[in-house]
């Protein structure tokens, strides 16, 4: 007994001291940052700190006058501006000839010389505006009509590598925390194709895998060598062509069969492209040029006839068994393009790809707009699609909008959803119940299926299974897909409980599995477990923009949405500096935030499986032009842009330009000023699981003391959507945001089409701008320097990727219009006119060919009829190409079309014009263009 | 008394039409969604939804419609006006559907073009048939556990399974199936993890039952046997039982006679309401299980946003609940012959 008291005293003291000895450190904290990061005194230089830029030697022997910089003394802040202008070198000097190198070589040591005698901090910042201005002129700026469209994989990726730099140096990637890829764990009984990831290819464990034993948990012996995994919702439906989602399109490609598909190569580390249902590559039909280009393609194709190719079908009523083994027709081939095509079957897929711009295929979209009453054989004729017997052979054809490439034809042709059809078939089961169930249920989607592909639908249980066999009639059954079949269980607890799918794993139901962030540490080095890179990268996206620019932006006439004034975003000027927002991006440790999620950590704009050259399956994350673009971003840190060091540095630099500037002023260290801002996440869970660890990355690296000496504090809120659209339209596509979580995919094998999202020109990023700020159209804000010239962002990508008008730098329509309302003549008639301005005169020539007046107010407003009329007008050359337009309606017609030709109830004489012109913009003619003008009006008589 | 049962019944049907009613019209006042991405991808949802009939689709702008929800860019400056249909011609459209040609409706995402009663009548088995198998079960066993409890009153037995039913009522069942996965399933190999397909031997099927069956029927169990013990203690109490004991019956005469009878009049009726609780435990427990029942249908054709098998399945779960009610409130007649429903004073 009086042993057990002496122990409870021990214990008793031992506590009190440990609450003695950790009251003081309560009351008055101390950090244990090392000395190099504390708080700089003001006018004693740094020498711990290691600024990025090398310093160099003063210029001045005359005294300084005393620095008034807030948080940085003088020389590292030199160091650091002089070091943006390294960044500017760094990223142009490859690109300029040797005497606009020279030029711009002397003007940055002169931009050197005046920030080494700068005195004080505006003079600083004066002297790098100057210097880099004076960088800028030295380099030309583009100037006329050019396309990279035809150049090599490696130049284009050059081209992106530039366009990166650029959007990295400006911020208008966002900050980038890290790529969905991770680690899947599989079944021993399971051989991989390949035990390395391929970048956009895979493992290979259906189409070069194996499996080697039974699964013992399977009750039926014929499934039992299946590959087994899981969806963790019941699709409903294998309608790919009607599907808005990736998952049917996924369940799709086991049992469908395209043109092209892909396979890996022989030594393991790539994958070629190799024909499916075709049986060589595309041969352009038209390239008169001969440079490997062509709108129109063919090649041979398999059929029954010829080569044995059959559907398949797992259905056993006896209407569908007709079909199985029957052979492939020639017609097969087009039925699921018209089937697609014809509006009046309302298929998404259908919609999507007759509005499509990448691969539009010639004349698909007027049959889509054709067709809202069924099929038009009249318009079909005029679709660039063919499937013909030449001399013996069964032959496809292909039209595009816009010239391909041999690869490009094979990209835009290669879906599963082109998969030959018969008519027979698709009249049967109804478009609107094919690859699904009938309305009362009494047909399953195995009924309503065939298969070319390498599976067929064996079973499809609701809300149970989904199961697919082996297709003995598939092109490559032979030789490829070894595994029996596939057996999809429909597992629901997995979108409840993220362990649920390890679990079935492990107790060995499943064949492959995740592994979720709680199972890493046990996991992560399993010998089942394998690395796999990702498909997206996930970002903070930032709203950079001042007021004015979010006044034209989204403000009450703001070109993207209209904002009314008590709904303005409450901008946070820190935002709008860039070395605050590069603060930001060097203080998230990448590293340890994306390693304990089982994530792959990237500080890159593009995921690992953006291809540099898609048909070699070169990702170009490996290539030298990437690494170059983002050099900057990864020097002096962890590797993946991490550095506490950076971080303050940058954010101290911000402090001092802000305060310069009068954005803020600090606070006390008792009463600090407080720097709010948000982070808008998609989801709850994304704030339950990113929030606090990112916040706490912020906060640590510049709310201690040791950084401003704690007159300043961030405070760092969220704000959570509940859908994943959410935060795309509350929060960044109406510019209401600080920071906002979020990440989109391309088309991988177009890295540099999909660069399309960072341009601010809405036109350009098809309403997709994620970060706002910077006006990409602007070729001063930055230098981008191509082929010795300067390009703004806008003008280099549609020169790479289609054509670039390009006037001073900027990208330019090739005509602007310029409209001079009407004026009434005394006997009635109107008069206006239309003035054409060429954006490069010496290249363009227009001819004006008709003006038509449309009576809007009887379309718009009156019984909806649609009725135009031309009218006579005159054509006036002017100097510089210019071409005013002078028109003139009767009066006659305009007091007919003020009415709505008496149509309109209360007339108020709506009209518009369309001017027709043709263009001859360097030789390429272009017929039939027109402009619309609208909202002006005719005097509606006083009869009326 | 056959006049208090009609109008019931009336009662019943007119709130479920109520609930229905107002369920529909808050579901379809959500705010409409658009679909991310430019002109492509709105242009075919847009169409998808004109097809389906939520949208009107004009060549011109129709403010009467309310707010544009899209302009489709076409030919020549013109456009496409998109408007949302309004809600309460969606809603009459609705019930005259219903009313006249007993049309609930198809599904527009989830199953797509299948009729909307076609997809729960092809589930509403899974569920019934595992709800009536843990109410069947967990009466008697429930039952039984009480009175053990109540003629072991106030010895180790009693305070054992008392203390156990306190605790074990305050699990519900959806945090409970996580356990026994963990055990039966997983951890041991005895049970399946989820509920076997159509396909798996009849041996697997009825073992697919057992951890549902069980995770419903514990709580129940557990209130059963509360109820139970209460009321034959306080019956074993009365003077009535001391009377009988008196005349000179056994022990378990007297109980099985008299105690047994009287303590029974408020268990049957919560049967019925142990049954409803059931069901509202299952729609979790269908999802977590992987049961292709009614209750997981609920859940899902929120999430799919598929509104026709929404109020198919929730005019299911209303009218069975209410109708539950019903008999629950006849059946006090029944078992106490005391109790005169509808009777005028």
């Amino acid at each position: 007994m009086k042993k057990t008291i002496a122990i409870l005293l021990s214990l008793i003291m031992v506590l009190g001291m440990v609450v003695a000895c950790a009251k003081p450190a309560t009351e008055a904290p101390k950090t244990e940052e090392p000395k190099a990061a504390e708080a700089p005194k003001a006018e004693e230089p740094k020498k711990e700190e290691a600024p990025k830029a090398t310093e160099e030697p003063k210029a001045t022997e005359e005294p300084l006058a005393p620095w008034d910089g807030a948080y940085m003394d003088r020389d590292d802040y030199k160091a650091y501006v002089k070091n943006d202008l390294d960044v500017v070198m760094a990223a142009i000097e490859d690109q300029l000839e040797d005497d606009t190198y020279a030029a711009v070589k002397a003007a940055r040591e002169d931009a050197e010389k005046a920030i080494d005698g700068a005195a004080t901090l505006a003079e600083v910042r004066a002297a790098y505006e100057a210097g880099f201005k004076a960088i800028a002129e030295c380099i030309p700026l583009a100037d006329g009509l050019y396309t990279y469209k035809k150049e090599s994989n490696a130049e284009r990726t050059n081209v992106l590598g530039i366009l990166e730099n650029y959007a990295v140096t400006k911020g208008i990637t966002g900050i980038t925390l890290f790529e969905n890829g991770g680690y899947t764990m599989y079944n021993p009984r399971v051989t991989l194709g390949t035990e390395n990831y391929i970048v956009g290819y895979g493992f290979g464990v259906l189409a070069e895998g194996a499996i080697t034993a039974d699964l013992e948990y399977e009750t039926n012996e014929a499934w039992k060598r299946y590959y087994h995994i899981c969806e963790t919702s019941d699709p409903g439906t294998l309608n790919y062509y009607n599907d808005q989602g990736s998952q049917v399109g996924d369940l799709f490609s086991y049992q469908g069969a395209s043109f092209y598909t892909n396979f890996m190569n022989e030594t393991k580390d790539g994958y070629d492209w190799v024909p499916e249902l075709a049986k060589e590559k595309p041969v352009a039909v038209n390239d008169e040029d001969g440079d490997g280009m062509a709108t129109t393609w063919r090649w041979e194709i398999r059929t029954g006839a010829a080569d044995g190719l059959k559907y398949t079908t797992g259905s056993e009523m006896e209407s569908r068994q007709a079909f199985n083994n029957r052979e492939v027709a020639l017609e097969d081939y087009l039925t699921p393009f018209k089937m697609l095509l014809t509006q009046a079957n309302s298929l998404y897929r259908g919609s999507e790809q007759a509005n499509t711009k990448s691969g539009a295929i010639k004349g698909a979209k007027e049959y889509y707009q054709g067709t809202a009453d069924g099929p038009n054989d009249e318009l079909w004729a005029n679709v660039g699609l063919k499937a013909y017997e030449e001399n013996g052979k069964n032959y496809f054809e292909v039209t595009f909008v816009e010239e391909q490439t041999q690869f490009y034809c094979m990209y835009y042709i290669s879906s599963s959803l082109y998969m030959p059809l018969p008519q027979e078939f698709v009249d049967l089961v109804t478009v609107k119940n094919i690859f699904g169930y009938n309305t009362d249920k009494t047909e399953t989607p195995v009924d309503n299926a065939l298969s070319l592909g390498a599976y067929y639908l064996e079973r499809y249980d609701q809300d149970q299974q989904i199961v697919y066999k082996k297709n003995p009639n598939y092109v490559y059954a032979d030789t490829k897909y070894a595994i029996e079949g596939i057996h999809d269980k429909i597992f629901p607890a997995a979108q409840e409980d993220t362990s649920a799918v390890l679990n079935e794993f492990l107790a060995g139901h499943f064949d492959a599995s995740g592994i979720p962030q709680e199972y890493l540490n046990e996991y992560r080095n399993d010998p089942r477990t394998r690395t796999r890179t990702g498909t997206s990268n996930f970002k903070l996206n930032v709203n950079a923009t001042n007021a004015e620019t979010w006044e034209y932006l989204f403000g009450e006439e703001g070109v993207v949405t209209q904002t009314p004034k008590d709904s303005y975003w409450e901008l946070k000027p820190c935002m709008a500096n860039h070395h605050f927002i590069q603060a930001l991006s060097y203080s998230i440790d990448r590293l340890s935030f994306a390693v304990s999620r089982g994530r792959v950590p990237s500080v890159d704009y593009l995921a690992s499986n953006y291809m540099s050259d898609p048909e070699n399956g070169l990702s170009y994350a490996v290539t030298e032009a990437h690494k170059k673009a983002i050099a900057n971003l990864i020097e002096d840190t962890d590797g993946y842009g991490y550095s506490l060091e950076l971080a303050r540095d940058y954010f101290r630099m911000a402090l001092t330009e802000l305060e310069a500037d009068g954005a803020y002023a600090p606070g006390t260290k008792e009463n600090p000023t407080e720097i709010k801002f948000e982070i808008a996440w998609m989801y709850p869970t994304d704030e339950e699981d990113y929030h606090n660890e990112i916040k706490n990355f912020i906060e640590t690296a510049f709310n201690d003391e040791s950084v401003c000496g704690g007159v300043y504090k961030l405070a760092i809120e969220f704000w959570v959507g509940n859908t994943w659209s959410d935060v795309y339209y509350n929060k960044l596509m109406p510019g209401q945001y600080d920071l906002g979580f979020g990440a989109i995919s391309g088309n991988s094998l177009d890295p540099i089409g999909f660069v399309s999202v960072l341009s601010s020109d809405q036109k350009i990023s098809n309403s997709f701008t994620l970060n706002w700020g910077t006006d990409t159209n602007d070729p001063e804000a930055y230098p981008i320097v191509y082929k010795n010239m300067r390009w703004s962002f806008d003008a280099l990508y549609n020169a790479v990727n289609a054509q670039g008008i390009v006037a001073k730098g900027q990208n330019k329509a090739a005509v602007a219009f310029n409209y001079t309302k009407m004026v009434k003549n005394e006997d009635g008639s109107y008069t206006g006119s239309m003035e054409m301005v060429p954006a490069l005169p010496a290249l363009t020539k227009i001819t004006p060919t008709a003006v038509v007046c449309c009576n809007y107010e009887r379309y718009k407003l009156g019984d909806g009829q649609y009725d135009e009329k031309e009218v006579e007008f005159t054509v006036e050359n002017k100097d510089g190409g210019v071409v005013v337009v002078t028109f003139t309606v009767p009066a006659e017609l305009a007091a007919d079309y003020a009415t709505g030709s008496g149509t309109s109830e209360k007339p108020s004489g709506l009209t518009g014009f369309d001017f027709y012109y043709d263009q001859d913009l360097d030789g390429s003619q272009s017929t039939g263009l027109y402009y619309s003008v609208q909202e002006d009006y005719f005097e509606v008589p006083a009869a009326q | 008394m056959g006049k208090y049962v009609l109008k019931r019944i009336g009662l019943a049907f007119l709130t479920t039409f109520i609930i229905l009613s107002l369920t529909f019209i808050l579901v379809k006042l959500l705010p409409f969604q658009r679909p991310i991405g430019g002109d492509q991808q709105q242009i075919a949802y847009f169409d998808k939804q004109f097809h389906l009939g939520y949208v009107f689709r004009f060549e011109q702008e129709a403010p009467q419609y309310g707010t544009l929800l899209y302009k489709s860019p076409t030919e020549k400056g013109r456009a496409y006006y998109y408007y949302q249909v309004p809600v309460m011609e969606q809603y009459t459209n609705w019930l005259k559907n219903i009313v006249l040609h007993w049309d609930w409706g198809y599904s527009k995402t989830f199953q797509p073009n299948v009729a909307a009663s076609v997809i729960i009548m092809s589930r509403i088995g899974y569920s019934m048939r595992l709800n009536i198998i843990s109410a069947v079960l967990s009466v008697p066993l429930g039952i039984l556990l009480g009175i053990w409890a109540a003629l072991k009153k106030n010895t180790v037995t009693d305070h054992t399974i008392s203390t156990l039913v306190m605790i074990c009522v305050s699990i519900p069942s959806f945090v409970l199936i996580s356990f026994v996965l963990r055990i039966f399933s997983y951890g041991l190999g005895w049970l399946p993890s989820t509920w076997p397909p159509d396909t798996a031997a009849t041996s697997v099927k009825v073992q697919g039952y057992i951890i549902p069956v069980f995770c419903l029927c514990f709580n129940p169990i557990c209130g059963y046997c509360r109820t139970v013990r209460a009321e034959l203690c306080e019956v074993m109490e009365s003077d009535y039982l001391l009377l009988a004991r008196t005349k000179g019956l056994t022990r378990r005469q007297a109980i099985v006679r008299h105690a047994l009878k009287n303590a029974m009049v408020p268990i049957f009726p919560s049967i019925l309401a142990e049954f409803i609780f059931i069901m509202g435990g299952s729609m979790i427990l269908e999802s977590l299980y992987g049961i292709p029942g009614i209750g997981r249908l609920f859940v899902l054709s929120l999430n799919y946003k598929d509104y026709d098998i929404l109020f198919v399945d929730m005019a299911i779960f209303t009218t069975i609940n209410l109708l539950a009610g019903v008999v629950l409130d006849l059946s006090y007649g029944f078992i106490d012959p005391r109790i005169r429903m509808g009777a005028k004073k």
